[in-house]
Parts: C-alpha cells; structure tokens; sequence
C-alpha cells in the first residue's frame, strides 16, 4: 500500500516517537507502561482516559518536565535522554503547552503572559505586541489586556494560557483539558483555533474528558487506561477500532498492548 | 534581551520580603566599608607625609654638659654644623634657634623667660642631599668624637614604629572592607536563594515556555544591582557625610593633637566608588547563585 510506505518513510523524522517507554515518580509504581507510538507532523490526536490514567504524565514528557524511566523518546528526531540542558530551551520554545492548572503569571497582565514566550526569544517589542493583541482579541479577551489573571474566570484564564501556548505557532502543541472551563461554544470556538495551527503544520495533541467534543471533531484518539496506550481512529472512518486492546492493569506486562500508530495512521489515509 | 527589554521583569522580585531587606543591609555594609576605606586612605596618606617630611632629613642633638654656659653649649653646636657641614651627603645643617626650641617646650614649661636659662638640649636640622646619604655610623662616630655630648638621630627608630602602627592599622581596615564584602556577598547569596525558592514555579514555567537560565538570572541580577545601588548608594552617602563630619569636628581641635588631613580628589572618588563595586559584586553573586542553582533543575 503506497500510502502506508509513505508513513513509515516519514516515521524517520517524527515530531514525536516513542519506544517501550516507561516512567514511574520516585520509587512508586509505573504511572506509564511501555509505549510506543510516534506522532506525525501535523496530526491531530486526542488524548482520552480516565482520570488518573497517565494523561498529564505523558504530556510532561512531551514537554520535557521529566524523563522517562526508561525506553525512548525522540523529539524532533533527537532523543531527550542526551539533549544537553543547553539545547533544551530551543527544544521547548517547538513546543507550546496549556497546562491543566494554567500556570499563567498571576502579578503579569494578561498581555504580558501572552507575550512572555516571544519575549524569551528576543523578538521586538512592536512587533510581539501586534501579535499578542491579535491573538487575545481572537479568543474573545481584547478587552482584558490589562487584566491580572485572577480577576479573570476560569474560562478567560483557560483561553489565556491558550494564547500562551500558541503565540509562538509551535511545532507541536499539548493541551491538557484546555477546554474544562468553558462552555460547550466557545470550546469548539478554541478547537477551531487548534485546528487552524494543526492546519499551518503544529502537531496537536488534546488530553481531554470531553467525549461530546471528542465525537464531534472526528480525529483519531489515543486512550490511555492503567498507563498502556491504545489508538482508535476517528468514528466516521473506522468506528470503534482496537477496542480490544483496553487491556486491564494486571496483564500490561508487555508492550504488545500498544498499538503501532503507523498502521493506525495508514488505515486513516 | 538585556538590551531589548531592559526594565522588564517577569518576577516579582521586588514583592520579596528577603530582598527587600537587601538595600538596607548591603546599605550598611557600604557604609561600614567606607568609613573603613577612607581610614585606610588617610592612613597611608598620612604615612606618606611623614615620610616626605622626615626622609631626606635627620637631626642632631647636642647635649648640654654638666655646667656648660649657653655660649659653651653654641660652640659646640657650631663646632657639630661645622663637622657636618663637612661630610659627603650632606646639603645643610642648621642649628635651630633656642626660642623655637623653647616654643615647643612650651606647653610642658610654660613660656616664661627663664626656659631659656635651663640647659636645654640644642637640635641641628640637618638637610640631606636627594641622590647620596652619608654613612650614619661614621658620621654619627665622628660627631661623638669631635662634639661630646651630640647624637644623631636619623628617624629610623620613630618611623620604623609608625609605619608598623600604620600599617597595622591599613591592614585591619582591608580586612573590614574584606570582611564587608564577604558578608554581603553571603547577604546576596541568601536573597537570591530565597527569591528562586519563592518564585520556584514561575521559573519553571518560563523554563516550560523555553526560557534559558540566563533569560532568569538577568531579571535577578539586574534586581541585585538595583538593589544594592539604591541601598548602597544611601550607605556611601552616609559615610561620606560622616567623614565631613569628622573632618568639621577635627579642625575645631589643636592642630598639634591631629595631623592635617586632606581628603584627595582621587580619594573621594575611590569612596564613591565603593557602592558601585558593592553593586557589580552583588550583580555578580546573583548570576552565579542563579546559575548554579538552574543548572541542577530539569
């Protein structure tokens, strides 16, 4: 099949790519358990599970909070384990996160939040601020550039620490619940905006609860459960794919319970 | 970026309660060291003096014997310039008149007309030629020999124990400023560790959105170098006020209790500077604080 040679050939240079990887905190058990998946440039995947499932500790190593406790993870085809801590910030200014608590710059405005990830790379001032207030004024806040986030609602908040993430137009894009604290239009309002970057080539990767939301943007989805991976690709191509492959905590001794995206990937194209 | 977004923090530092304490204390600190700089400057200023005064020059004594006249007493005196006069090395000799003697007797004797009766010993103010001094132990031989009664005095003793006072005195006053700067740079220290403690997650969230450990440690170095500018500024201020104090209260008292001292140009700016290098070194210890203390987190 032409169309799956074509992504194994690109899985060479994967924004993302995963081996057997496992991470544990301190000495307690495995939180991640043997994954193994790449992500394409710019795919768009969701991140599904329960809660408790691993889905933030995935995207901490997306984003380089913390390193696996073994396997490999490559990123922008170099392997995190040997990035030297120097080269670390070119690396994560490629990646734009919304973390679930935010974590927005309470004493900065909201404009200076936004602002913060062009700044750290030296770029002009004018030129930072025509992005910034056309950003904030595309997720509904131009009226609260001045504003401190905790005078703002959850929700502004959470579109805040959108505009942050994506102010830079990284190469890949994480999400953890960006859209908790919204309601239903004006999360698919912020899903059209990721959508956008996913089109301009940011890879995409939404963890989410929102299963309505999940159904109605159609893209293929990744499922941790009990720290193993499954993907299941959007309803309308193949509905319910791999469903059984949602294997219960106590048989993910190996890592046949994660499916290989590629092939996944090639059953979409 | 320091040039591009020089103002700009994205910490609060100010808001910190440990820096904010930093101004006064380094405040202090700066002032301490002046006060001990300016003592070393004066110090060896002084000791300068002394030497320009005495160096180049020597004194000789001539005793009264027994009950020698005051006529007696001059021709010996002049009998002592003669032979003087006569050796190598010497440029002048000049016996100093009896009334200037008695003057500065005078406080121990009062000024009564009879001081000038008692036999007072009589001094030779003996001038030496700048390129060659003569052989003090010949010279001061032959003058035993042919003046009985005179002995010379080269200054070596007097000075030989001033300098070693002086320079005692200059090198407590480098170790205070040394001391100073120890302690501040521990002060710096503290600060600086306490800000990356509070704002802990702040950095890491600028470390997330790719800021690397210098972007962090300017905002904290440039806080250090206001900081300690504004605090130590006020410090050298006070200082310097002290100083022209001490100098006002000095020239009320009798000139012969306290030398002359006069503060030079250079030396007032050596203490202007004191704040300004107090700054640089805190600015300094901040970086490397930072620095170090990044490079051990992810």
């Amino acid at each position: 099949m032409p169309a799956k040679k074509l992504k194994e050939h690109r899985a060479a240079d994967s924004v993302v790519r995963f081996e057997n990887v496992g991470m544990r905190y301190g000495t307690g058990p495995e939180v991640l358990r043997d994954l193994s998946f790449s992500l394409e440039p710019a795919s768009f995947h969701f991140l599904t599970g329960p809660s408790g499932a691993g889905k933030s500790s995935l995207l901490k190593l997306l984003y380089l909070a913390r390193l696996p406790s073994r396997g490999l993870i490559t990123l922008f085809g170099r392997d995190v384990a040997t990035i030297p801590r120097a080269d670390m910030p070119e690396l994560r200014r490629q990646v734009g996160v919304v973390f679930q608590d935010f974590r927005l710059l309470n004493h900065l405005s909201v404009f200076d939040n936004v602002a913060l990830p062009l700044r750290i790379t030296g770029l002009r001032e004018a030129t930072a601020r025509k992005h910034v207030v056309e950003l904030l004024t595309w997720v509904g806040l131009a009226d609260s550039l001045d504003a401190r986030p905790p005078t703002l609602s959850g929700g502004q908040q959470q579109r805040v620490a959108i505009a942050r993430a994506v102010i830079s137009r990284p190469s890949l894009l994480l999400a953890d619940e960006p859209t908790g604290n919204v309601d239903d239009a004006i999360a698919v309002r912020l899903l059209y905006l990721f959508e956008e970057l996913n089109r301009l080539g940011t890879t995409v990767v939404i963890a989410t609860h929102n299963n309505a939301l999940v159904s109605r943007f159609d893209r293929p989805h990744m499922r941790l459960e009990s720290g193993s991976m499954t993907f299941q690709e959007p309803a309308a191509a193949a509905p319910s794919v791999k469903t059984n492959s949602v294997d219960s905590p106590s048989s993910q001794t190996t890592s046949e319970s994660s499916v290989d995206p590629n092939s996944a990937d090639s059953m979409n194209g | 970026m320091l040039r591009l977004f020089a103002g700009r923090f994205d910490l609060p530092l100010s808001r910190d309660p440990s820096t904010k304490l930093l101004p006064w204390i380094v405040g202090l600190m700066v002032y301490l060291a002046t006060l001990a700089l300016a003592g070393a400057l004066l110090l060896s200023g002084l000791l300068n003096d002394w030497n320009q005064g005495l160096s180049g020059k020597i004194t000789v004594q001539v005793m009264p014997l027994g009950d020698e006249t005051v006529e007696e007493t001059r021709a010996r005196v002049t009998e002592a310039v003669r032979t003087l006069l006569k050796t190598p090395g010497v440029a002048e000799a000049k016996p100093i008149p009896l009334a200037e003697i008695a003057a500065m007797l005078e406080p121990w004797l009062g000024a009564a007309a009879q001081v000038m009766e008692l036999p007072l010993p009589r001094l030779i103010d003996v001038t030496l030629e700048e390129d060659r001094s003569p052989d003090f132990d010949a010279l001061s031989q032959r003058l035993a020999e042919t003046v009985p009664g005179s002995t010379l005095d080269d200054h070596q003793f007097w000075r030989g124990q001033l300098v070693k006072l002086v320079t005692s005195l200059e090198i407590l006053a480098a170790l205070v400023v040394g001391l100073v700067a120890v302690a501040a740079v521990a002060v710096v220290i503290f600060a600086t560790r306490g800000g990356l403690a509070v704002h802990r997650e702040i950095i890491e969230v600028l470390h997330l959105i790719g800021a690397r450990d210098e972007y962090v440690a300017d905002q904290f170095q440039r806080h250090a170098w206001r900081n300690c500018l504004r605090g130590g500024g006020v410090g050298g201020l006070f200082g310097v006020a002290t100083l022209v104090g001490l100098r006002k209260l000095g020239e009320q008292l009798d000139p012969a209790l306290l030398p002359t001292i006069e503060v030079e140009i250079w030396q007032w700016g050596t203490l202007a500077l004191v704040p300004i290098i107090a700054s640089l070194i805190a600015m300094w210890t901040a970086r490397r604080t930072v620095m170090r203390a990044l490079s051990r987190m992810v």
